[in-house]
């Protein structure tokens, strides 16, 4: 069974730069996007990673990961954020400490 | 300077606590407010939230969603954006203000007791966050609805509503109450931050931004998905406290999911609902209320419980059948009862508007059409009085919404059915046998009565429509009514209309008290046939089954049912009663259920 995660972000100038950084901190995998307007759905299988490098060379070298925060209105999943990178993953993988029997 | 990386010191701030010696914990954290249950106080050290965040993260953070937001209202203060929005798109805000304004005040105090109470220390911490999150939430909402105060006072609701006892604010306070003021933090984060933030309320604050934009508000669609941005992040509490309850007492964690899941669900099909599928103009609807629902709630929500370990909850076909029918008949209600709200609720039945009900909702002509049909041709005869209320809607005793819910018979037949209980010395009716059950096992902290409650109690003086608009606090300026009847009426003008009310409803009133309260009034829970609710009914120990019969009918009949013309009887349990019998002969109990119909659709 495929496990849909990822964010939903909010409307905003960030939108397509973000998208982009996905598909690079993604390479190969089928990251589906659904537009409603206000607001994008962002989605993909068991997993997502975005990181702030990747961020910064689509949204200029300022930015600060922590201001995805003022972006996203929900998300897929579980999200787990570090000082420089964001995981959308199952919730099933923490309770198994991210080890799939 | 470099500075550290979070993850090389968040360790040791996050996880603050102290180590007790003049008092022991359960002292600190007293089981009636920590509400740890069954789980020993150890097991809450393993307590640990997936989304972090630092208080610099936070305060910064936060400072730019404000700036954002805020830029946003400047620019369009200074258009014309609020004089060129759609009537119904303003009630859709009007609704959301009053109804979340003050609610967001509420939900202050349940941060801070979880910021007090919370058995871990990054629980507190992140509590504390979402008690400056709920404090934004309830100023931008005031705030925001203030901007209109001078040009409508029905937007002086937002601050008003909760502190009155119009019938959706009892209904709220009761939500509100269990979901947040009178829970352990246990039960509070699996209420509020878990299904209330990270599912439903997704509904009102991202969904309804898509149909926001889309009609041009694009004011309250920053404003709504911003706020939401906040309930992403401390909504978290939820998952890790769901996670060790369910370690140590699943068969709680699953009671208190399922029942908040309801409660929350019964609350947005009457909020939500009518925003979406009626008040949003049809040219600007994103989606339908049901197809939001099974995207937010069903594919993303529901499906989240079960990856955490929880069951579909024991209601589950109940609710899947309600997304169809459970806003409908609010939103019909709400437009009845139009009086008793501070918006002006759209009718949005025109041809086109039925058209794509009847798309997204095959049942939708077979339950709702022909009501409708005959409030237009009330309508095009000119005889609007006919579609105002006479009486209140009989209100469910745990969600506080009306009796509304048609449910369909093996044989195929719709009806608003009975689902009654008897508590207490009372009997008790409810919109769901969910909410029956739910009153069952929450009966000891059922405390807030319904407006109908209060009404039989005697609470209201004068006791009548009159009286009630007064104790609710509606004023003539506020009133709810439909801002524009011929914009879905027109399209039907000039068809023959047979079995309509006749006009200047009161003078058919056949009621031996001339609607005037008996001196020994039996109040009963009564539906005329096809109705779309349970309304209540006041006649004496005297008053015969005709009287009852004409009584009841006399609330519908020609108003909602097309009138037939021919005679009509009492069924009770089924059976109907002789005409000449009296209600004391019949041994009918106050607050009985009673069914009005034709004679000819009675089983023999």
């Amino acid at each position: 069974m495929t496990n849909l995660v990822g964010p939903v972000l909010r409307m905003g100038e960030e939108i397509e730069p973000v998208l982009a950084a996905i598909a690079d901190d993604n390479p190969g995998r089928a990251v589906a996007v659904i537009d409603r307007g206000a607001y994008v759905r962002i989605e993909a299988a068991d997993r997502i990673t975005l990181t702030e490098a990747t961020l910064r060379r689509h949204l200029g070298p300022d930015y600060e990961i922590r201001s995805f925060g003022a972006i996203m209105s929900s998300f897929r999943g579980k999200v787990v954020t570090t000082s420089d990178s964001i995981t959308w993953e199952n919730v099933a993988d923490h309770t198994s400490d991210g080890v799939t029997p | 300077m470099t500075l550290l990386k979070r993850e090389d010191w968040e360790g040791f701030v996050r996880d603050v606590d102290w180590t007790y010696r003049y008092v022991d914990e359960r002292t600190v954290f007293p089981p009636i407010h920590s509400g740890s249950g069954k789980v020993p106080l150890d097991a809450w050290r393993a307590w640990e939230e997936d989304y972090k965040v630092t208080y610099p993260e936070y305060v910064a953070t936060q400072s730019e969603k404000e700036s954002a937001v805020y830029a946003v209202k400047a620019s369009m203060q200074r258009s014309s954006n609020w004089e060129d929005l759609d009537e119904g798109w303003k009630s859709a805000t009007k609704m959301h203000y009053g109804a979340v304004a003050l609610g967001e005040y509420a939900a202050v105090l349940a941060e801070l007791k979880m910021a007090r109470f919370g058995l871990a220390g990054p629980w507190r911490n992140m509590a504390v966050f979402g008690q400056l999150d709920e404090l934004r939430h309830a100023s931008i909402a005031t705030y925001f609805a203030h901007e209109f105060v001078d040009r409508d006072p029905q937007y002086d609701w937002a601050q008003k509503l909760y502190n009155t006892n119009n019938w959706i604010a009892i209904a709220l306070r009761n939500l509100f109450d269990d979901m947040m003021s009178t829970s352990n933090v246990v039960d509070l984060a699996l209420q509020l931050p878990l299904v209330f933030e990270t599912g439903f309320t997704n509904l009102q604050f991202v969904a309804l931004a898509a149909d926001a934009l889309a009609a041009g508000d694009v004011n309250f669609a920053n404003m709504i998905s911003s706020i939401q941005t906040d309930e992403a992040r401390h909504s978290q509490q939820g998952g890790p406290t769901l996670e060790i309850l369910l370690e140590h007492d699943p068969v709680r964690a699953q009671w208190v999911v399922d029942k908040s899941f309801w409660a929350s669900a019964r609350g947005l099909a009457a909020l939500t609902g009518p925003s979406m599928d009626y008040y949003t103009p049809l040219e600007h609807r994103q989606q339908s209320y049901r197809e939001f629902m099974e995207e937010w709630i069903i594919d993303q929500f529901v499906r989240t419980l079960e990856e955490r370990g929880l069951k579909k909850p024991w209601y589950w076909d109940e609710f899947m059948r309600g997304l169809d029918t459970w806003h409908h008949a609010l939103h019909l209600g709400l437009w009845v009862w139009r009086p008793t709200i501070w918006w002006k609720p759209v009718a949005a039945v025109s041809k086109d508007e039925r058209a794509w009900l009847a798309e997204k909702y095959p049942t939708w002509e077979r339950l709702y059409g022909e009501k409708w049909d005959v409030i237009i041709d009330n309508v095009n005869a000119g005889n609007v009085a006919a579609t105002l209320p006479t009486t209140l809607p009989w209100l469910c005793s745990t969600c506080h919404l009306p009796t509304c819910n048609a449910t369909q018979s093996r044989e195929g037949a719709w009806r608003v059915r009975d689902v009654q209980l008897e508590y207490d010395g009372r009997i008790h009716h409810f919109c769901t046998r969910a909410c029956r059950q739910i009153f069952w096992k929450d009966r000891v902290n059922v405390n807030q009565h319904t407006l109908v409650d209060r009404y039989i109690a005697g609470h209201i003086d004068p006791p009548d429509l009159e009286g009630v608009l007064g104790y609710m606090g509606l004023t003539p300026d506020v009133m709810g009514d439909d801002p524009d009847y011929t914009a879905w009426a027109a399209d039907y003008a000039g068809r023959p209309a047979e079995g309509l009310a006749r006009e200047a409803a009161p003078s058919v009133d056949p009621h031996p008290t001339g609607g005037r309260p008996a001196d020994d009034p039996v109040h009963l829970d009564a539906v005329f046939a096809d109705d779309f609710v349970h309304v209540l009914v006041t006649v004496s120990p005297t008053s015969t089954m005709t009287e009852l019969a004409a009584e009841v009918a006399r609330h519908a009949e020609g108003r909602r049912v097309r009138a037939r013309g021919q005679a009509i009887c009492v069924i009770v349990g089924g059976r109907r009663l002789p005409d000449d019998l009296t209600v004391a002969q019949a041994g009918l109990r106050p607050r009985d259920h009673v069914v009005v119909d034709y004679v000819t659709r009675v089983q023999p």
